[in-house]
């Protein structure tokens, strides 16, 4: 049985995608890993990895071809397969087990229905989580939303989200009457007064058979009214509809509390003054602020583990015991968030690298899946342009985000009662309060701190 | 002109059609000296003469094995069930013979047959049969059930006109039905084979059937229609083959909702094959599952209270329509 390949969810809140090329043919071999197609989604452009090795036996879903995440594009007849089935058989088993022991999870991952659970923990590999791709969104199949087949085809139609609507049908379901109901609403909002900002929660997703561009994006929504002679219209792209849409269902979903502590940045700060050139021309890459936070922040959640977990959606709180760091960066098109995963494991400069790599990559849309997958919790760094206090919102379904501002000299008391010019920044921390309470995040933040101050002259980066 | 009954458009369909055409001629078990069990061709033998108006001895496999001869030679015979209940007697001359025919030889088969059908009058397990599914299922054969006075006769002349092997239900309870007394036209008309018609415009709901379930469709439309506010389309198809899935489909699709109601049995009858097409081709045009009110998969009982029970009727198909409503 040939091995589906589904389009990958590539970022927290994307839920569509389009096969931009195909690289390999129907017929071709390729390995485990070796770039299968390009993919584009209103955040990123990447190239989808093989889920296994083997024949590319049939391509689904044709290139330009727009399809939900999740969706079968292609399938990989594995080598070996029908052998390994014709074994399995004489031997007594099960089709279905030899088709996961054909993609074996990676050492001391966990099965695939906990890793549906725990989506973005990473416990599997990209590899495998795209072969396994969420069926139920994270839901749990009883608790799956009834629509009758017609609902679900409006509201694809007219882009909706059906988590926006409640169904008036036998046990809630979702049937025409609500979603006529629904547009006929949002037609009355939209021609009363401007939307107000609260109604982004029901703006429609992008639609389905568009690729990016904001001509598409025209087609969508309910057309703006009420515009004067000196205003201008902007219809938001794909990219910045779904940061719209992934910035409400966080504040929604999370109640965020925020805390702030404040870091004597001096001794990285000259240190950095000292070594930036000569690192850089050493290692080809440059160092900042950043590696350096990554770092303690690893150390962070050493002392606080629940700060690198998640709230499910049965009121379990699941504590991921690897660390994925997302970087936030912002590219000319949006931000994007790339993960680098097991960031525990990098000394400062491996990070400093890590952190050149994806944001080059990010840049010039060359993310890989991977690069967008699996994050445990987000630094973000407004500090580069310029801010000095930034509350974030919390990149779902993460337990909490930091906030590194700029690193500016201000006057200081120091511990002796003299007055001192330091190179100080602003460390804010929003967290889910549903997940820890203020003495956690605080003592979280004064273990970053720690950390950060902890440095001498003398830096050892590797 | 006087309106007439379900019955007598039946028979003045045949009169009309032996009038116009020599070739047309009826056959079956006491069709001749005695006017037909129910009196269908009274007056017949008198006016076209023996060997137009045939008795023949009590065997179905006969009536039906001769009509086919009759066809294959050119004439355009109407075979009598005198209740649809025998027709399995001559099951074989028909779906062997008459239904391949055309197919094996490209020699057409004018053949009708037609008989009372249907339940609702204490005719018992004998005497009740809807035996249409067996016949929508097998291809070579048109199978076609009015439910109107006007259809009654314009469908017949239709089947007596087609060049193909077309089985004919009457429902006996409608028979002499005087709420079914209609004027019809003194001008020759048919009702087209393959033509479904909406005795019912409504939005939310649409309800499949055909024969005298149609009545009962209607009854429960009104109702739902006064005590829940609910408009309901009512289709009555007609002809179950060729079947008119156009306008089927399109009322669906206006709808959005199916219920499919008949007096066979629920199993494999013609509403698992309706529910199956729509399946297929409106499924993202349905906004709740698609249902059937049929009798139950039990033969046709005799005790008035069982029968009462066994048929579809306006209680139970306002019920199941409330419950499609609420989905």
């Amino acid at each position: 049985m040939p091995t589906p390949v589904k389009f990958p969810r590539l970022g927290e809140s994307v839920a569509e995608g389009t096969v931009a090329a195909w690289l390999k043919h129907e017929g071709d071999y390729v390995e485990k890993d070796e770039a299968l197609a390009e993919v584009v989604t209103d955040k990123v452009n990447a190239e989808l990895p093989s889920p296994v090795a083997g024949r590319l036996v049939k391509i689904l879903v044709p290139a330009d071809q727009t399809v939900p995440v999740g969706t079968a594009i292609a399938l990989i007849e594995e080598e070996g397969a029908r052998a390994e089935v014709a074994e399995e058989a004489r031997a007594g088993q099960s089709e279905s087990g030899s088709v996961a022991a054909a993609q074996p999870a990676p050492v001391g991952e966990q099965v695939t229905s906990a890793a549906a659970v725990q989506r973005g923990t990473s416990a599997l590999s990209v590899a495998a989580e795209a072969v396994t791709a969420e069926p139920h969104d994270g839901q749990q199949p009883g608790e799956r939303q009834r629509i009758s087949p017609l609902a679900r085809r409006l509201a694809r139609e007219h882009g909706l989200d059906l988590n926006e609507i409640k169904g008036t049908g036998v046990g809630g379901r979702v049937r025409k009457e609500d979603i006529l109901a629904y547009l006929e609403q949002r037609q009355l909002g939209a021609q009363t007064v401007q939307t107000p900002a609260a109604a982004v929660t029901a703006q429609p997703k992008p639609a389905p058979t568009t690729v990016v561009s904001t001509a598409a994006g025209a087609a969508r929504g309910p057309e703006p009214v009420a515009v004067g002679p000196d205003e201008e219209v902007i219809v938001p792209d794909r990219m910045r509809l779904a940061i719209a849409e992934h910035m409400v269902r966080s504040k929604r979903t999370a109640p965020h509390a925020t805390t702030v502590v404040e870091v004597d940045m001096t001794a990285i700060a000259r240190w950095l003054e000292r070594n930036k050139e000569e690192f850089k021309r050493r290692e080809g890459y440059s160092i900042s602020y950043v590696p350096f936070v990554m770092k303690a922040v690893c150390e962070g959640i050493r002392k606080v583990p629940l700060i690198n977990s998640s709230w499910t959606e049965e009121n379990r709180i699941v504590v991921k015991k690897r660390i994925h760091l997302g970087v936030a960066v912002a590219t000319d098109s949006g931000l994007v968030v790339p993960t680098i995963h097991d960031a525990d494991q990098y000394t400062i400069a491996g990070l400093a690298r890590r952190l050149n790599e994806v944001a080059q990559r990010a840049r010039s849309n060359r993310l890989t899946v991977q690069d967008l997958q699996g994050s445990t919790f987000v630094v973000n760094n407004p500090g580069t342009f310029g801010t000095i206090l930034s509350v974030p919102i919390i990149n779902q379904p993460h337990a909490a985000i930091l906030s590194m501002d700029a690193v500016v000299k201000r006057p200081v008391v120091t511990e002796d009662d003299a007055i001192a010019i330091r190179s100080m920044m602003y460390l804010c921390l929003s967290f889910d309060h549903r997940i820890l309470d203020g003495a956690g995040a605080a003592t979280f933040l004064q273990a970053v701190r720690a950390k950060l101050q902890s440095y001498g002259p003398e830096i050892d980066v590797y | 002109m006087t309106a007439v009954t379900y019955l007598e458009a039946i028979s003045q369909a045949i009169r009309e059609e032996m009038r116009r055409d020599e070739s047309v001629f009826l056959l079956g078990e006491d069709v001749a000296t005695y006017g037909g069990a129910f009196k269908v061709s009274a007056g017949f033998l008198e006016e076209f003469g023996p060997e137009r108006v045939i008795d023949t001895p009590m065997s179905e496999t006969a009536i039906i094995g001769s009509a086919v001869g009759a066809a294959l030679m050119g004439m355009r015979p109407i075979a009598e069930m005198q209740y649809i209940d025998f027709i399995t007697c001559g099951f074989d001359q028909i779906v062997n013979m008459a239904c391949k025919m055309y197919w094996r030889s490209g020699i057409p088969l004018p053949l009708v047959i037609r008989g009372p059908a249907g339940g609702g009058t204490h005719g018992g397990p004998f005497h009740s049969a809807s035996p249409e599914a067996w016949f929508f299922h097998t291809p070579g054969i048109k199978v076609v059930m009015p439910a109107t006075t006007y259809d009654a006769k314009g469908l017949l002349k239709a089947a007596i006109r087609d060049n193909n092997p077309v089985l004919y239900l009457e429902h006996k309870l409608l028979y002499r039905l005087p709420e079914l007394r209609e004027e019809l036209p003194s001008e020759d008309y048919i009702v087209p084979l393959g033509k479904a018609i909406i005795r019912r415009h409504g939005r939310h709901m649409t309800m499949l059937t055909y024969g005298a379930m149609v009545h009962q469709c209607l009854k429960a439309a009104e109702q739902l229609a006064s005590e829940d506010g609910l408009a309901v389309e009512v289709v009555d198809l007609r002809s179950l083959t060729p079947l008119d899935r156009q306008t089927i489909k399109e009322s669906v699709m206006r709808t959005n909702k199916v219920l499919i109601v008949h007096e066979d049995t629920l199993t494999g009858g013609v509403g698992a094959e309706l529910a199956a097409l729509l399946a297929e081709e409106l499924f993202d045009y349905l906004d709740g599952p698609i249902m059937r009110v049929a009798a139950p998969d039990a033969p046709y009982p005799y005790a008035p209270p069982l029968e009462m029970a066994y048929l579809p009727g306006v209680e139970r198909i306002v019920a199941v329509a409330r419950q499609l409503a609420a989905y």
